[in-house]
């Protein structure tokens, strides 16, 4: 019986581990060639190790937070490199847009998820019915949303003769992204809010404790990991989203996605080292988000679908 | 605030109509304000002969159902379909599969569980342009992907990844794979660790394998939390757009074409609008029927488990 455990888990880690290898490959290239001068970004046979096989460099870094030009006499030496990487702006509009969408998105959704959890508002069916604003592929509401954006601001001066535009800005992009991620958080509140107790509301009522008074004291503290757990889903999933930004911005709003494809087809020949090492600057705040809620995360993502 | 406004205000928020009704006024307040115009919007266009090139949509000449009759006999369209259905089906797949695999062997405490748990949610927090660059950057001629396989098989492998028909395909569905694996992989083990330990526990007492526990008590609990890991990949994967975009721009010829850039082609690159925008009315309709499978597997599950928990909760009990 011992032998059999012991065996299993060298089974487990050694499939583990194989996995491991296979998510973090990729994630190693890039961090590696974001270290990568550009004679070693492409070559064969393959540059793995720095300090052996190739001389690490941080001109990448330099060059994309443009610190002092890319060479260590400071003046420019690739010729692509001679535009500014501006990524702080991409930085700013994604973080902007995509932190104000998802409070929002959280704050409305939970709202809407505690009603129908408690008095099933708007009947049975609605959470299915929501959930088919998920399943409309963007693209399909892409240019209508584009020609719906650049005509409101005449219904708006025509109607309420005030001057508003929506094409190209933050609300704009943030009122569409609160719409397509509610769906998601409906669902995942409506399940940590079904598991919380109606007991537990009924006595701090009985205790004379208001309604609001009783959502602050008793619910909100035992869905808040929850909410934490949603709110990350939707931030990754607005700080990925690519196609509306896409459609629906530019020049004056930039998000990441979009600023960084322009890297991808701007230039002649691919800019490697310099797209690594953006790759891994926008990749390591959600990753740390990611690990400060890890504990929560393993335990709130079954869309309530398990019931004790 | 004036003592009246305030003391008015309390009663109106001891109200249960409050709290059920005034959630809903923001939410489908937005739902209808920004899809509900684009959608009729949608519909006006698909029946207009407009092209981007052709001036403003207003002035465009009315074209009935002509564009409806053309996607219907566009072979490119159906092949994209075809094609979509495919590579969300082997991706979706796969991402279940792998996921559940991993989730089984993870979801109970052992010595490194944290470590791998943390590696494995990684890809899903990564951005897909930056999967797409870094993805490129891998499936190069001579590039990592390649010299590893050689070390692995001992040979000289050159696959052209991203420029060879099959290749491709695979190479977008392997990248989608990586991609997402852990967002099953988390609800699998979500559904694992949540279930009551209770069922499991009586059938091990009353002596029952580790096999017959798994298909037999743990299983059928789980599979809700399956269906809603199946239900939620694969309607994100129908929409999959971002990776075949940035890896191959659909190409080589067709070979990563699905919907989604087909129409974005035909919008963007052909300037035919009113086309996509008819095209994409159809596929609509063709979702919809996956969006009531899925609805009706989804209220099927749930309401087996409202109507379930608490008897068998009973029945366990009373044992």
């Amino acid at each position: 019986m011992t032998r059999r455990r012991a065996a299993f888990g060298v089974f487990r880690h050694v499939v583990l581990s194989a996995w491991t290898l296979i998510v973090l490959f990729p994630v190693a290239w890039m961090v590696l060639t974001s270290f990568k001068d550009a004679g070693d970004w492409v070559s064969w046979p393959t540059r793995w190790f720095p300090f052996l096989d190739f001389e690490p460099t941080l001109l990448n870094y330099r060059q994309i937070f443009y610190i002092g030009g890319t060479t260590a006499s400071g003046e420019l030496r690739r010729e692509a490199s001679e535009q500014a990487y501006a990524i702080w702006k991409g930085v700013v509009d994604s973080g902007v847009i995509v932190t104000i969408a998802s409070l929002a998105s959280l704050v409305l959704g939970a709202a809407l998820a505690y009603a129908i959890s408690r008095f099933r508002t708007g009947g049975r069916n609605y959470p299915y019915t929501i959930l088919t604003v998920r399943m409309l592929p963007p693209i399909v509401i892409a240019i209508p949303m584009l020609i719906y954006y650049t005509s409101l601001p005449e219904f708006f001066r025509a109607v309420f003769n005030v001057r508003v535009a929506f094409f190209d800005t933050y609300h704009g992009l943030i009122l569409l992204y609160i719409v397509t991620t509610l769906p998601y958080v409906i669902w995942m509140m409506l399940a940590f809010i079904d598991a919380v107790p109606r007991e537990l509301e009924h006595a701090a009522r009985l205790m004379g404790a208001t309604r609001l008074t009783t959502l602050r004291v008793v619910v909100f503290p035992l869905v808040a990991s929850g909410m934490a757990v949603t709110l990350l889903f939707v931030f990754i999933l607005n700080w990925s989203e690519f196609l509306l930004a896409l459609t629906l911005t530019q020049p004056n709003v930039l998000t990441l996605p979009v600023l960084l494809n322009k890297f991808q087809s701007a230039v002649e020949g691919r800019l490697y080292g310099p797209q690594a090492a953006i790759g891994t600057v926008v990749t390591l705040p959600v990753v740390v988000f990611g690990l400060l809620i890890q504990k929560h995360l393993v335990k709130g993502f079954s869309f309530g679908m398990i019931r004790r | 605030m004036p003592k009246g406004t305030e003391r008015r205000l309390g009663r109106w928020l001891e109200r249960e109509s409050v709290f059920r009704l005034v959630p809903l006024v923001p939410v489908q307040g937005l739902i209808l304000a920004l899809l509900a115009v684009p959608f009729v919007l949608t519909l006006y266009i698909s029946l207009l002969r407009w092209r981007l090139t052709r001036g403003f949509w207003t002035a465009a000449p009315f074209g009935g159902l002509s564009n409806f009759a053309d996607a219907l006999g566009d072979e490119a369209l159906l092949n994209s379909i075809v094609r979509t259905f495919v590579f969300a089906g082997t991706a979706v797949a796969l991402e279940v599969l792998i996921g559940f695999g991993l989730a089984l062997l993870t979801y109970r405490s052992f010595r490194g569980r944290r470590v791998y748990l943390t590696i494995f949610l990684v890809p899903m927090m990564i951005i897909p342009v930056v999967i797409g660059y870094n993805f490129s950057m891998l499936l190069i001629d001579t590039g990592p992907l390649n010299s590893v396989l050689g070390l692995l098989s001992g040979q000289d492998i050159r696959i052209r990844w991203l420029s060879e028909y099959r290749a491709a395909q695979v190479a977008v569905v392997l990248a989608d794979v990586w991609q997402w694996t852990p967002l099953t992989f988390l609800i699998l083990v979500s559904g694992l660790t949540g279930l009551p330990p209770d069922p499991v526990r009586a059938a091990q007492v009353m002596g029952a394998t580790r096999w017959q526990v798994f298909r037999y008590v743990q299983l059928p609990l789980l599979k809700p939390v399956i269906v809603i890991a199946l239900v939620v990949r694969t309607m994100e994967a129908l929409k999959i757009f971002d990776l075949p975009m940035l890896l191959t721009q659909g190409g080589p010829g067709n070979a990563t074409e699905t919907l989604s850039i087909f129409l974005w082609r035909n919008a963007w690159v052909f300037n035919k609008v009113s086309y996509a925008a008819a095209a994409s009315l159809l596929v609509l309709v063709l979702f919809s029927a996956v969006i009531f499978a899925s609805i009706w597997l989804l209220r099927r599950e749930r309401a087996a488990l409202e109507a379930d928990g608490p008897r068998r909760r009973a029945e366990w009990s009373r044992r």
